[in-house]
């Protein structure tokens, strides 16, 4: 008997003690959905969100789920968060139609709908009825397309050899994008250089090294690696630079803090930094004028740098100080 | 022993005889070399010398996790928290050298004993609190990730002291440190799993804990020793992952404990307790990295790599169970 009192208190307490720590606001406030916050990319655009909300001078409150792949849970939450009555749905779909309900909900609440990071497609958007204020992100073709100018600008343009790509998640329209943006690229400025291989890497770093030995089998004259993010990057880097293969280029995809600073260490050759800070900076700001009837433009694409030591190191760049 | 079945015991065959030096079955090794010699003929990169440690190098991490899995899943429990816990003991031994500065010492010390603790604390609920394992490692399996991310940050933490990264990356007479971890675990747990009465207890209480009892083995405080073995060889292998990528990453990790558990089956040993094989594990475990090598060699575009490993992890082990239910009839 004690027992069952020990472990309903408990259960209890701990339910209290979660609703505690989620402040309940009444005032109008933004609702900020993001896919996850345990990847630095989503770090650094929640750092983004909040500092727009700073200079907006705007309350928000943010939800996650536990990883970019729990695309139901993202639903329920989103639905949950239209229980607040938030002043506007700022949204980063896990992908392009699993939050469309939800959405299509806060048309008819009239709560303006934001996609954060371009993860909604406009057609299918259309076919639902969903209407979206503005589509703010980055452009991960273009991502991919600079990492193969940074390469042909490296290497040289006539160089010639085997170059292998590393996917992210298999399916992943962000990892696919990217690849194929690089690929795109490479054969108009080096078409020499010769893709062998485009391999999922899942977004795992393990997986990654390992793909890096097994394709250096195939092919120990490889000359570069391009990952379509930068935690596959740092695994492909320790695994080349465990092979001894120091003179391989390595590039990755988002500019992150470890990227960085394997960069200015001199392990990792580049990393195509997508600012997503500056993506959620601006997407608080644009829902502000939103809201206050102003106008802004349906699509936004935020520019990508391209990351290597001599602009760390030099320090010159205006854009560096959205690199978190 | 349980590892042959009694009704084949009368006439000591060459099969039976191996199996009772290494507690296997010969099948799995046969699957194995029917796939390896698939991938040699398609692929002229695959049979080297270099290559056949870069698939053991691959198989490092999982093949821990899976030495681990084996002396659980032979009691009759299971751990799925082992991907978690390898998360947890990575990113608790880079926050100690890479940002508290304390020597590479403690960091491998954590790295174990994290995993260790985690796995104690699996035992304890499981024993005291008489829950089935499924419930409390799953239990584990989110809090350990979570507390991961929560001491991260969710962000991984790069660098880390050189001679860590040695164990990750070195290649002490050529061969990569992670293969030697891999193989004197794998012989210090066949020795433990096969020649001590730790071992032989797991697998008496996965056959029958009420004669496990009968015999005198205090089998709740066995049970709290095998998570907390699955626990601290999930340590060693967040500790080689860590030191593989230079970093310790909270969400390293994610669904290993199902790759696990598949390298533990192929390799022989009975989801259902009583009966268990470090070196069908590690076989099981090379199946596997050989089949993710082959394909990778192959450049298998990622939709039919997933299709193709799907369907081979259910054929060796159909293969194994026709060819062991043969080797039963002679």
């Amino acid at each position: 008997m004690l027992k069952h009192i020990i472990a309903g208190a408990s259960i209890v307490a701990l339910t209290l003690g979660l609703a505690a720590s989620v402040s309940a606001a009444d005032a109008p406030v933004y609702g900020v959905l993001m896919k996850t916050l345990s990847n630095p990319f989503w770090g650094a655009m929640e750092q983004g969100v909040r500092q727009g909300a700073k200079n907006a001078g705007v309350e928000y409150f943010l939800q996650a789920v536990e990883s970019d792949q729990a695309a139901e849970p993202q639903l329920n939450t989103c639905n949950t968060m239209l229980e607040r009555k938030p002043a506007v749905m700022i949204t980063a779909a896990i992908n392009s139609t699993i939050l469309l309900p939800c959405l299509k909900h806060a048309n008819e609440m009239k709560i303006p709908v934001v996609d954060l990071d371009g993860n909604l497609d406009p057609e299918i958007t259309k076919k639902a009825g969903v209407d979206v204020a503005f589509h703010i992100g980055s452009d991960n073709e273009a991502a991919g397309a600079k990492g193969a100018d940074y390469l042909a600008e490296t290497v040289g343009k006539d160089a010639k050899g085997p170059v292998l790509v590393i996917e992210g998640l298999s399916g992943n329209i962000t990892g696919q994008k990217r690849a194929r943006g690089f690929a795109a690229e490479l054969k108009k400025v080096a078409p020499g250089l010769a893709i062998v291989a485009s391999l999922p890497g899942d977004w795992d770093s393990l997986k990654a090294a390992n793909i890096t030995n097994d394709t250096l089998q195939r092919n120990p004259d490889l000359v570069a690696i391009f990952c379509a993010n930068d935690d596959m990057a740092l695994g492909a880097v320790e695994a080349a630079r465990a092979a001894g293969k120091d003179k391989l280029t390595v590039i990755g995809v988002d500019g992150n803090s470890n990227a960085v600073k394997s960069i200015v260490a001199g392990r990792l050759n580049a990393s195509v930094a997508q600012l997503p800070y500056l993506v959620g900076m601006q997407a608080v700001e644009n829902a502000k004028k939103v809201l206050a009837g102003e106008k802004v433009p349906e699509f936004t694409y935020v520019p990508t740098l391209v990351l290597t030591k001599a602009v760390l190191e030099e320090k010159k760049e205006p854009m560096l100080q959205y690199v978190k | 022993m349980s590892a042959i079945p009694s009704s084949a015991a009368q006439a000591q065959s060459w099969r039976e005889r191996l199996a009772g030096v290494a507690g296997f079955r010969i099948e799995s090794l046969f699957v194995l070399a029917a796939l390896a010699a698939t991938m040699a003929i398609l692929s002229p990169y695959f049979l080297s010398v270099s290559n056949f440690l870069n698939i053991v190098l691959a198989t490092s991490v999982i093949g821990v996790l899976a030495i681990g899995m084996t002396f659980v899943i032979s009691s009759a429990g299971i751990d799925l928290s082992v991907g978690s816990m390898l998360a947890l003991s990575g990113v608790a031994g880079c926050i100690l050298t890479a940002q508290f500065n304390l020597p590479w010492p403690v960091g491998i010390v954590a790295c174990i004993g994290a995993g260790a603790l985690a796995g104690l604390a699996n035992g304890f609920f499981i024993t005291k609190g008489a829950i089935p394992p499924f419930i409390v490692t799953l239990g584990m399996l989110g809090v350990a990730r979570g507390l991961a991310l929560v001491l991260t940050n969710g962000l991984p933490i790069y660098g880390l002291p050189a001679p860590i990264v040695f164990l990750g990356q070195g290649r002490p007479l050529g061969v990569p440190t992670p293969v030697i971890v891999l193989l004197l675990t794998a012989l210090a747990a066949h020795v433990l799993l096969v020649h001590t009465r730790f071992g032989l207890y797991a697998q008496v209480i996965g056959d029958s804990e009420v004669a496990a009892r009968a015999m005198g083995v205090r089998v709740e405080r066995h049970k709290v020793m095998l998570y907390a073995l699955s626990g601290a060889l999930a340590g060693l292998a967040g500790l080689l992952f860590a030191a593989r990528v230079n970093a310790g990453d909270p969400t390293a990790g994610t669904s290993y404990e199902l790759t696990a558990i598949t390298a533990t089956i192929i390799g022989g040993t009975n989801l259902f307790g009583g009966r268990g094989s470090v070196v069908g594990t590690v076989i099981g475990a090379l199946i596997m990295g050989v089949l993710q090598n082959g394909l990778n060699l192959l450049a298998v575009p990622s939709f039919y790599q997933q299709m193709a490993i799907g369907a081979v992890l259910v054929l060796a082990v159909w293969l194994d169970r026709i060819s062991s239910a043969e080797g039963r009839r002679q």
